[in-house]
């Protein structure tokens, strides 16, 4: 008899470990071979991986299954990628098991999960990102932990084994008593009467700012909102998820990925087709604005508004560096973090509503009260957001404050629902005509979907000189005018789309 | 705070002054286009007049009299709160060089190389008020420095008067608590000529308004420019609801008035901008 025969008692798992939004492939193999009693882990695992050691060990007798009395050694393949995280229990103790029992894992199939000392499979971070991943790469089923089953069956296309315990996977593979697939099921769109949390039709007045909104959200600019406390700025950006579509399905499931990352989906409900709205304050470190912390980097406030609004009100309080770094993201729609643990990439796809004083007081420009700022405040206080940030808003708006005793005299304006029916059709212009948002238009694309007639180039160009624009702030201007069409269902740009777009630079300034 | 030391006042240009009677002309660094006309108007007649005009070389008001007493090719004087060899703001360097060039003079209490620092302009208004026979204030906001002028004016016995503005704004609220407490009030340069013993009779006849914009403005913008305002601010909301029209379509005609220098564009909406004596540099 071949004495290896005898000994090598081998199985092989296949798992997967996540890489910010992408996930590399982990074959855990298990091997009990004769020698002393031990339990080694190799194959590059971080701490919270070794830990497993002792969680797969209890979890294993608690189940009433036998643990190995040899050498028994579990290898994570390939041996290069540095494995972080509790989601490798659930295969170790499989493959473990499967040792012992001497068979086979299932063909095609994954395996995700932490292990607590009794058997149970707990919750992992990240199972969509992960079973998305699996699904591209030509798996079949995976075995995910129970509470993370609806999230996992979100992406559809292959089967969802919800695991309670241990001892349960075992009996479902053996076939003793095989689980019940979960099925994929998507929430339905909500309806019209529980869409938004605020209505347009709360604000009172503010008509050019109500417009600055409805274009921002047609053609996916960024907005701010300059005007003196009390004025509404922030009511009027919490309007703005309310007056843009619903997310498609891809889109919110790459909204879902990005909370799943951070743990923070709803088991019951975790897709939603509302639009993101994230308000960081604004003593917000660089990591939580735009993402890191230790080893592989976490996303941050800009991935989670992926897909929505991005809310950052006293827009002057912000650190500057942290601004700074917004620069990547408005332009490209990602950001790349590189941290000890390697460079990740995030979706960062926001909408920017800023808003801000005019002055340190906040009461420049307000008809009733006087502003105690000397103009050289002014000037320092406008200065900290000028520069690159501000050449990225497309529109600027001056919000005037309605006092309490005229509100009720203002107009009442229109509720957001036809809003967005215009912003829709305006959405749909885009897409059909260039498979991208105005906002998003490459220079050249521009000038070719784009083009002007005489007379609006002739305005733009005055304007681009009287006040010292930028290629950049040309360009802006030029979208917001392609947008200010698209509302109007038209397809060329007039003079008064071009004139409307200038109207919402405020802080263009005589050259 | 005390008189301040007039014999130590250093000097660019021609300092002292040739002789004459002069009138200090004050206010808001921000103030409406309605102010910084009259401001301008204002110092030009009394320029015309051989009356010296004394101001801060502040931005707004201060600035708009110098230029006025410049256009009627006057003797101004800029009363500094810094250096004499500092200009502030830098952005009148080109307005000082032009005092100069017109034989002006540009004055300070304080040595060479002094910047600017918000303790030292209260003590540059009380040297404003003393080294002129009368100050006038137009458009001071409640606090503003200009009342400090005057208030030291009042203090030395010097005339104080003031221009009365829109009681709508708060630009007025300085300017008109002056005159409810007796300043004499100013509408025309014959009224400051008659406190400093220039000139006959008064007659209440108001300045002549500066003559509106010349362009040539398209019709249908007509009708929103005769809607605004040379002191108040209106939103392009204000308007499009006044004249029933959607906002996009009000705020682009704004701006194509804006574009051609009809109208000027503030924090919370725009003024119609008034024709100026001489076009800014």
């Amino acid at each position: 008899m071949n004495p290896t025969s005898v000994r090598a008692v081998l199985a092989s798992v296949d798992s997967c470990v996540l890489v910010g939004l992408e996930a590399r492939r982990v074959e855990v193999q298990a091997d009990a071979s004769t020698g002393s009693v031990v339990f080694n882990i190799v194959g590059l695992a971080a701490t919270s991986v070794k830990e497993a050691r002792e969680r797969v060990r209890s979890a294993i007798r608690n189940s009433g299954l036998e643990f190995p009395r040899q050498r028994l050694t579990v290898n994570l393949a390939p041996a290069e990628l540095r494995k972080q995280g509790s989601g490798l229990d659930l295969p170790m103790a499989v493959a473990v098991a499967l040792a012992m029992m001497r068979k086979a894992a299932p063909p095609h199939s994954a395996f995700l999960g932490e292990l607590a000392l009794d058997g149970t499979v707990c919750h992992i971070d990240g199972v969509l990102v992960a079973v998305r991943w699996l699904r591209r790469s030509g798996f079949e089923r995976v075995f995910v932990p129970a509470v993370d089953a609806v999230e996992a069956a979100l992406v559809g296309g292959l089967e969802v084994i919800p695991c309670a315990n241990l001892a349960g996977v075992i009996a479902h593979i053996t076939g003793e008593q095989p689980i019940e697939p979960q099925a994929t099921t998507h929430p339905p769109f909500e309806s019209e009467s529980e869409a938004a949390e605020h209505d347009l039709n709360e604000v009172h007045g503010q008509e050019e700012a109500r417009r600055a909104l409805e274009v921002a959200a047609a053609g996916g600019h960024h907005l701010l909102l300059s005007g003196p406390p009390g004025a509404g700025k922030t009511m009027l950006a919490r309007c703005l998820p309310g007056i843009l579509p619903p997310l498609g399905l891809e889109e919110a499931l790459e909204v879902a990925q990005v909370r799943s990352l951070l743990g923070d989906l709803s088991a019951t409900k975790p897709l939603d087709w509302s639009r993101p709205f994230r308000a960081p304050h604004h003593g917000v470190s660089m990591a939580g604005l735009i993402g890191g912390g230790a080893g592989l980097a976490q996303p941050g406030e800009i991935s989670r508004a992926h897909h929505g609004v991005l809310f950052l009100d006293e827009l002057a309080e912000f650190q500057a560096n942290v601004l700074q770094a917004l620069r990547q993201p408005l332009d490209s729609g990602h950001i790349a973090i590189t941290r000890s643990g390697g460079s990740v990439t995030y979706p960062a796809r926001f909408t920017l509503v800023a808003a801000t004083n005019p002055c340190p007081c906040g009461w420049t420009g307000d008809g009733r009260r006087a502003c105690r700022c000397t103009p050289a405040m002014v000037d320092s206080y406008q200065r900290r957001l000028s520069g690159p940030l501000l050449d990225r808003i497309d529109l600027k708006v001056g919000v005037r404050r309605v006092p309490l005793d005229a509100l009720a005299s203002e107009p009442k304006g229109e509720s957001s629902a036809p809003v967005r029916e215009r912003v829709v059709a305006a959405r749909r212009r885009q897409l059909d005509r260039q498979g991208c948002l105005n906002a998003q238009l490459k220079p050249g694309r521009l000038r070719q979907l784009a083009s002007l007639d005489g007379a609006s180039r002739q305005t733009l160009e005055r304007w681009a000189e009287q006040r010292g624009l930028t290629a950049r702030g040309f360009h802006r201007a030029w979208r917001v005018a392609r947008t200010s069409a698209d509302l109007d269902g038209s397809d060329q740009i007039g003079e008064r789309h071009v004139l409307e777009a200038l109207g919402y630079r405020l802080t263009d300034v005589a050259a | 705070m005390s008189p301040p030391d007039l014999a130590n006042l250093r000097a660019r240009g021609r300092w002292p002054p040739p002789d004459g009677p002069r009138v200090a002309i004050v206010g808001s660094r921000r103030p409406s286009p309605y102010g910084e006309a009259v401001a301008e108007q204002l110092a030009t007649d009394l320029a015309r007049a051989h009356v010296i005009v004394v101001s801060g070389l502040a931005m707004g008001i201060d600035a708009a009299a110098h230029r006025g007493a410049l256009n009627s090719g006057g003797f101004t004087v800029a009363v500094m709160g810094t250096g004499v060899d500092i200009v502030y703001p830098a952005a009148h360097s080109r307005l000082a060089a032009e005092i100069l060039a017109a034989g002006g003079a540009l004055v300070s209490q304080f040595p060479d190389g002094t910047i600017p620092r918000r303790q030292n302009f209260p003590a540059r208004n009380w040297t404003m008020a003393a080294i002129s026979d009368v100050v006038v204030v137009v458009e001071a906001a409640e606090g503003s420095g200009a009342l400090i002028t005057a208030d030291a004016a009042l203090h030395l016995h010097k005339e104080v008067m003031a221009v009365p503005g829109s009681v709508f704004s708060p630009l007025s609220v300085g300017t008109h608590g002056l005159l409810r407490d007796g300043a004499g009030l100013v509408q025309n340069a014959r009224d400051v000529l008659a406190v400093i013993g220039y000139g006959g009779e008064v007659l209440d006849d108001p300045l002549l308004p500066p003559e509106r914009l010349g362009f040539a403005l398209r019709p249908e913008r007509d009708g929103i420019l005769a809607h605004l305002s040379d002191v108040l601010a209106l939103s392009a909301a204000d308007i499009a609801r006044k004249l029933q029209l959607p906002v996009s379509e009000v705020l682009g005609r704004l701006t194509a008035l804006e574009l051609d220098g009809a109208v000027r564009r503030q924090e919370a909406g725009y003024v119609r901008a008034l024709r100026r004596g001489k076009e800014r540099a």
